[in-house]
């Protein structure tokens, strides 16, 4: 039995603003899995859906086999989530906060006692947890939040951008100690996130959403794979409709070649960037920069939607 | 790392069902974090108090000496220290709605929202420390009320009433003001609602001269308001064991019937409120 499945999952506001058309997809007990996509794609409110606090238009989604429309408090019983903006109260302190989740899931006091100090340790706000919350910094504040949805042990863990708002350090640091904490506890974490690393560093399969839809679903290893070995970018002069053309018929690029600005970004299947580049100066084409490197989830996304993530988010 | 998932479609039962709060639990650790929240911030205990208190302690004694009071059997400084109840209560309430909004603004409502219990318990379980913290300052404001030479008749029958009337009461308040919390988007507009919720009511429901001494319309406009039924209960309670507030009211001549009558309507108001205040929070809460 999947720990999270979405079927058909749709959700349209008043006004007709389809936010999210019809999510299909399933999570496995223990795995972490990544909803990327930029701002405004639909992730938040997939979200929403799966912890009962948004209404689901159409469709059908279920935690570890109990329906969120039908038995949410069995779903939210098996679930816990980091929401993307703070949800503390700042005038408890850390350990109230903490408190007060593990007693509305049920935890017994003495557990929760032992799971609060584990947990305080392992995310590094052992020394912080009895002051009150309004004088904590963004990032143990977050990791407060982080250390609250685990006290309960759920079974699935959401976790809504994470990361957002933090300093490189403490996303790295933190990001350490969730992969941590998964390794140890094995439970299924349903992350969403617009930074493109975290995701491949995290998830063991990320479902790429545009405009409310999934355009691809799979590995990070298996959709990078799909972009080849190697990416040419070559930055033209001119109209890069006709300098793909050209490409084209020189056999370089194929259809998964994209254009963002003047830059071509073109997987290299068959050619090596040496042979690449050799037959473009060949062929004459006015290029002012020419380099390869490496396809990360970037490029994925870029192939399939046209955005640039960052940008967009 | 990789897990293969997807193909994990064949349906099985769901898991053992998970273990869930008892009502009873759900309803204390809500209504303790409100404590805990509420001794945060005491000025949400204080400040409600002191306007009732003022009216008690000063307004009523100086009105009783330069008037002569209501001329009747009834003692003026009991008449407002009753009478203040009805502003400590809704201010109070207003208070306790207010916290709804800042949670929902910047503290843990969407926590709460996610945790396993009906949702119904947010609200009662803030409904429950209105009601605490709503005695504590009626108990205040009739003790200062006395100490400033109020006259009340206590009885066993008359603190039920009492204590009946002003319960129903902060129900009715309460669920007033979370519905109000949970359909305004800002606390400006909440804050812009005040008067008119917690203010107007003060002046028309009898709460500083009896309900008879208005122009009829006003009189008619008193009848329907909980407050009125609810101070005319609590002075029967208290001051009035003829219940001329009730009278007035009813135009009966059996004050026990008259003050079950109040009674019901104050209930019918708190039971109506309640209903509407976890409906709109519910709906509030999903999008």
């Amino acid at each position: 039995m999947p720990a999270v499945e979405a079927l058909g999952l749709t959700k349209t506001y008043s006004g007709g603003v389809e936010a999210v058309k019809g999510l299909d997809f399933a999570v496995a007990p223990g795995e972490v899995f990544g909803l990327l996509g930029p701002n405004g794609a639909g992730k938040s409110t997939t979200i929403g859906m799966l912890t009962t606090t948004i209404a689901p238009t159409a469709g059908s989604a279920a935690l570890a086999g109990f329906d969120v429309a039908v038995q949410p408090l069995k779903a939210r019983a098996v679930s816990s989530v980091v929401f993307q903006e703070p949800v503390v109260d700042r005038g408890l302190s850390g350990r109230a906060n903490v408190e007060l989740h593990a007693k509305l899931w049920g935890t017994e006091p003495r557990a929760a006692s032992e799971r609060i100090a584990e947990l305080a340790l392992a995310l590094g706000i052992a020394d912080i947890l009895d002051r009150e919350v309004g004088s904590y910094s963004g990032g143990q504040r977050r990791r407060l939040e982080i250390a609250r949805a685990l006290v309960s042990r759920p079974r699935v863990l959401f976790l809504d951008e994470p990361t957002v708002g933090l300093d490189p350090r403490i996303r790295f640091e933190l990001l350490d100690a969730i992969a941590s904490l998964r390794e140890r506890d094995g439970m299924t974490i349903v992350l969403t996130t617009h930074y493109l690393e975290e995701a491949q560093r995290l998830c063991d399969r990320v479902a790429i959403i545009h405009a409310g839809a999934i355009v691809a679903l799979d590995t990070p290893a298996a959709l990078l794979a799909g972009l080849g070995g190697e990416l040419l970018e070559v930055r033209v002069d001119g109209d890069t409709a006709v300098a793909l053309d050209a490409l084209g018929a020189l056999g370089i690029s194929a259809h998964d070649a994209y254009v963002v600005g003047q830059t071509l970004t073109i997987p290299l299947h068959d050619t090596s960037a040496g042979d690449a580049i050799t037959a473009i100066s060949q062929a004459g084409l006015s290029t002012s920069a020419i380099s390869s490197r490496q396809p990360t989830l970037d490029d994925v996304y870029l192939r399939l939607t046209g955005t640039e993530l960052a940008v967009a988010a | 790392m990789a897990t293969t998932v997807a193909d994990q479609a064949a349906r099985a039962q769901p898991a053992a069902a998970p273990q869930q709060i008892p009502t009873g639990r759900a309803l204390r650790t809500i209504a303790g974090r409100r404590v805990a929240l509420t001794a945060h911030n005491p000025r949400q205990i204080a400040v409600p108090l002191v306007g009732p208190a003022l009216l008690a302690l000063v307004v009523a004694p100086a009105l009783k000496a330069a008037t002569g009071g209501l001329n009747s059997h009834i003692d003026y400084t009991s008449f407002v220290g009753v009478g203040a109840v009805g502003l400590v209560v809704p201010l109070t309430c207003i208070f306790a709605g207010l916290s709804v909004l800042v949670d929902r603004h910047s503290g843990a409502q969407r926590e709460l929202l996610a945790a396993p219990v009906p949702r119904a318990f947010l609200v009662l379980g803030n409904l429950i420390v209105a009601i605490a913290l709503s005695a504590l300052q009626v108990a205040v404001l009739i003790g200062l009320s006395a100490v400033r030479g109020g006259h009340f008749h206590i009885t066993g029958a008359g603190v039920a009433w009492f204590v009946g009337a002003a319960l129903l009461f902060t129900i009715f308040m309460y669920g007033l003001a979370e519905t109000i919390a949970s359909r305004v988007a800002k606390q400006e507009d909440y804050i812009g609602a005040t008067p008119a919720v917690a203010v107007l009511p003060f002046f028309l429901a009898g709460a500083l001269f009896p309900i008879a001494a208005m122009p009829g319309a006003l009189t008619a406009i008193a009848k329907a308001l909980p407050l009125t039924h609810a101070l005319a209960l609590m002075r029967y309670g208290f001051v009035d064991p003829h219940g001329t507030g009730l009278h007035d009211i009813w135009g009966a001549h059996n004050p026990a019937t008259e003050a079950w009558l109040s009674l019901a309507v104050v209930a019918a108001y708190a039971l109506a409120f309640t209903a509407i205040a976890v409906r709109t929070f519910t709906r509030a809460s999903v999008k």
